[in-house]
């Protein structure tokens, strides 16, 4: 292993805390502006569905109609509409998506940060991840959602527990350069208890990583869930946007009604992009090379 | 300003990406894919969903194996376009000493590949194998079988301890015929692959295969039930095409001639306005129900079993799910046995309202005033690759909330459902029955607390009804055995041990520019695929 220097670039010590300026600056960039508009839409729609379409349910007679002034993103085979479907989607994806991230940044820091410090963890955990990160999670998270029951929360459990290991491991990174700073040693050397400085000197100066890795996963999150949903091991009671494409494919209307897939292929493409760009601008802002400091 | 630049550059790539991307999905349907392979006119290429599992005739139980088996392995009879018994192998079968002996008369003009001709002893030999080794699910329909004879070339005679009156048809319909000189070497059946050097005496036999792509099937040059003794079309190629869309997008590029599976109801608009392709509408031999786990202790109660069956919109689900192209069933017994189907007895009336009144005289409570009784909910397992099924298993959640009883959708990946349905993990199976040809098996398969088929989905163990079943089974009248047949669809109505959901028409297509001919059987087992269909059909001059 090599030593914890050359692992990542240096960090000022010192704690970004997001004043009301850097908030600001932020925000300032168009592509950041942007993103965050496009995920504050998202939550809201995801709030208050049941304001903005009535749940889908039961059986219509407009049957695969493309969109139109009545049905903005057409219907499906049983007459459903496209539009609500995706709106009750967002829900679903946007609750698996940051509970998932959730467990992985709650898993992941607490890893990343105890092997960052404490040396003989390290060695034990660092075993973990990287087998971790060597599975193949996919076939993995397909056979497990198989053999639960599947379930808002059992996929949101099988999502985050297959995420912790980036997490850890961009924290560790992070936090073996932060342990190695003479304030660190300033601190045992006053006589803080291991505990007091993981959590009160060393997470802080890793806490804007913390956030971007909740953007990043939780985007990746969204991904799977999408994508075992598509495979038919999601909730079928609760709308998914990987549901509504597993219904395009099921029914075999692929190839007729291209509404039925565009759009929920186009809600998790702007979901991903946006929390994705809101990360990395995020990342950015907080780089003291980019910012002079 | 130039960080911004940039950013604002990044997003376009990202978002130009993401429509080209979709873009080119569209274009995938546009037809200007190149054909790819033979060109050969009288080459056949039919769409099929997945490999080959089983190459055993005798063992294999899957749909899309037997699509390729039963064109290679004859069988006694076949089922005809009228969903009647029609001879296939054998030319003729009859009853002696009073219904204990069924007497099949062969043709003597069927041969094996390999030059010898398929006589009685190849039939006596299957029976007996699949009774030796419990092959498959023709081992059940065996089960009064004492010994076989065959007293000439022509002639297999199969005493029974019992009369039945259905034998001939089930084991008739249902048995391969494998070459006794061939598989006599492989000893012990159960575990015989047979996948290589097929010997068999259908109008088609395998020739080679690719796994995952295609099964290359050469004619047969004597076959006699195809007009001229042998078909027209000199080979069939069964191509692998896991998804439905996929298969329809081939079959209007020309790469395949025929879809194997039928084209879901929803999907029937992708061929209108194209002249070459041509659809071809067959019934159902099975149905699609809901079944009551009736070791669920609530299950077990016949009003919880009928509120249930009234909370099912089934009108509204066969015009919405099967768009108006099915049937409505009232008790087990499918119209399509005109002769045993019980015209009396009418499905239970769609009324929630009706059904919450039931259960509250029943006794069953809303304590904590939730809209939904306190005890009665239950989970509703389903294969969630079967798009209609899953379209109902969600009307019917939605509809029996309706009535006060909470579903909870188990619908599962296929082989977890399977398994889950070997088990008996669920309260409610909502599936569809593939095949029954007579309805004396199926209430046997369904209802017999012995459960010889293994499709006794209720777990049901009632005297009464094995009684009624047994006694039915033994009736040689036919008049005496129709009236049984009748009364026991009227007490399985009664009891509402199962709500048949509909008996539903399939619909297959096929390049009707390039072949003709087809004799499409009903099913989708059957379908257009048959041995004797396919020895019929012509290549379009």
């Amino acid at each position: 292993m090599s030593a914890p220097v050359l692992t990542e670039q240096a960090v000022p010590p010192v704690v970004p805390v997001a004043t009301g300026r850097s908030w600001y600056g932020y925000l300032r960039q168009p592509s950041a502006a942007l993103s965050v508009l496009v995920l504050v839409v998202m939550v809201v729609m995801a709030v208050f569905a049941p304001l903005i379409a009535a749940e889908p349910a039961g059986a219509g007679p407009d049957v695969l109609q493309s969109p139109s002034g009545a049905h903005w993103f057409g219907t499906d085979d049983l007459g459903q509409d496209i539009f609500a479907q995706v709106v009750w989607g967002t829900r679903t994806s946007l609750v698996i998506g940051l509970a998932a991230s959730l467990i992985a940044i709650v898993l992941g820091t607490a890893i990343g940060l105890a092997s960052a410090y404490f040396r003989p963890i390290d060695a034990v955990a660092t075993v973990i991840t990287d087998v971790m990160l060597a599975l193949p999670t996919l076939p993995l998270m397909i056979m497990l959602a198989a053999v639960v029951n599947p379930s808002v929360w059992t996929l949101t459990l099988i999502i985050g527990f297959f995420a912790w290991p980036e997490v850890a491991r961009l924290i560790r990174s992070q936090g073996l350069v932060v342990s190695a700073m003479p304030y660190i040693d300033g601190a045992r050397v006053l006589g803080a208890s291991g505990w007091r400085i993981v959590t009160r000197e060393i997470l802080p100066a890793v806490v804007s990583l913390v956030i971007v890795s909740v953007l990043l996963t939780a985007s990746r999150a969204v991904i799977s869930e999408a994508g075992l949903s598509f495979l038919g091991l999601g909730d079928p009671d609760a709308w998914s946007w990987g549901r509504i494409l597993l219904n395009a494919q099921r029914s075999g209307v692929i190839a007729i009604a291209w509404w039925q897939t565009l759009f929920p292929s186009l809600a998790i493409l702007l979901l991903v992009l946006a929390a994705t760009v809101a990360g990395m601008r995020f990342n950015d802002t907080r780089d003291p090379r980019r910012n002079g400091g | 300003m130039r960080k911004t630049v940039k950013g604002r550059w990044r997003l376009a790539v990202a978002l130009g990406a993401a429509l080209s991307l979709g873009i080119s999905g569209c274009s995938l349907n546009e037809g200007n894919g190149s054909s790819s392979g033979s060109t050969d006119s009288s080459v056949l290429r039919i769409g099929t969903t997945t490999d080959v599992s089983n190459f055993n005739p005798l063992q294999s139980l899957s749909k899309t194996d037997s699509w390729i088996l039963n064109a290679m392995y004859p069988h006694l009879l076949r089922i005809d376009e009228n969903a009647k018994k029609a001879p296939e192998l054998a030319k003729e079968y009859r009853y002696e000493d009073g219904g204990k002996t069924a007497v099949f008369v062969l043709r003597d003009d069927f041969k094996w590949t390999d030059g010898q001709p398929v006589v009685a002893d190849d039939v006596k030999f299957s029976a007996e194998m699949i009774m030796k080794y419990k092959l498959g699910n023709v081992a059940a329909k065996l089960t009064w079988v004492e010994s076989i004879e065959a007293p000439d070339a022509t002639t297999v005679k199969f005493k029974l301890s019992q009369p039945y009156a259905p034998f001939a048809e089930g084991v008739g319909f249902w048995m391969s015929i494998v070459p006794k000189h061939v598989f006599e070497k492989a000893g012990d059946l159960s575990k015989f692959p047979n996948d290589s050097n097929w010997v068999g005496a259908g109008p088609f036999v395998l020739d080679s295969m690719t796994k995952g792509q295609r099964y290359v099937m050469k004619r047969n040059d004597n076959y006699p039930l195809a007009p001229g003794g042998k078909a027209a079309v000199s080979q069939v190629e069964y191509r692998v095409y896991p998804d439905v869309n996929t298969m329809m997008l081939a079959l209007r590029n020309g790469d395949i001639d025929l879809m194997g599976t039928p084209v879901p109801v929803s999907a029937a608009k992708t061929f209108e306005g194209d002249s070459k392709i041509k659809m071809v509408k067959v019934g159902a031999l099975g149905f699609a129900h809901l079944t009551y786990n009736m070791k669920n202790k609530y299950l077990a109660d016949q009003d919880v079993r009928q509120a249930l069956s009234m909370a099912v919109d089934t009108k509204s689900i066969i015009s919405a799910v099967l768009q108006g192209d099915g049937q409505q069933m009232a008790g087990p017994i499918s119209p399509i046995f005109s002769d045993y189907d019980n015209t009396e007895i009418q499905p239970y009336p769609f009324d929630p309202a009706g059904a919450k009144t039931k259960l509250t005289a029943a006794g069953y409570k809303d304590g904590n005033g939730d809209g939904f009784f306190d005890e009665l909910s239950f989970g509703v397992a389903c294969d969630q690759s079967n798009a209609n099924i899953t379209r109902v298993v969600q009307l019917f959640r939605e509809s029996a909330a309706k009535a006060g009883i909470k579903l909870e959708n188990e619908c599962v990946e296929r082989n977890t459902f399977l398994s889950r349905t070997k088990n008996g993990e669920y309260d409610i199976d909502a599936s569809q029955w593939g095949v029954f040809d007579n309805p004396m098996d199926q209430l046997r398969s369904t209802y017999l607390s012995s459960n010889p088929g293994g499709i006794n989905y209720n777990l049901l163990e009632s005297p009464e009804m094995d009684q009624l079943i047994n006694d039915a089974a033994g009736t040689t009248d036919a008049e005496a055995f129709k009236v049984k047949i009748k009364n026991i669809d009227k007490v399985v109505h009664d009891q509402a041990y199962l709500t048949p959901l509909y008996v539903e028409n399939f619909q297959f297509a096929y390049n009707a520019s390039k072949f003709t001919g087809f004799v499409p059987s009903p099913s989708d087992l059957l379908g257009m695929v048959t041995a004797y269909s396919l020895a019929q059909v012509t290549p379009v001059k």
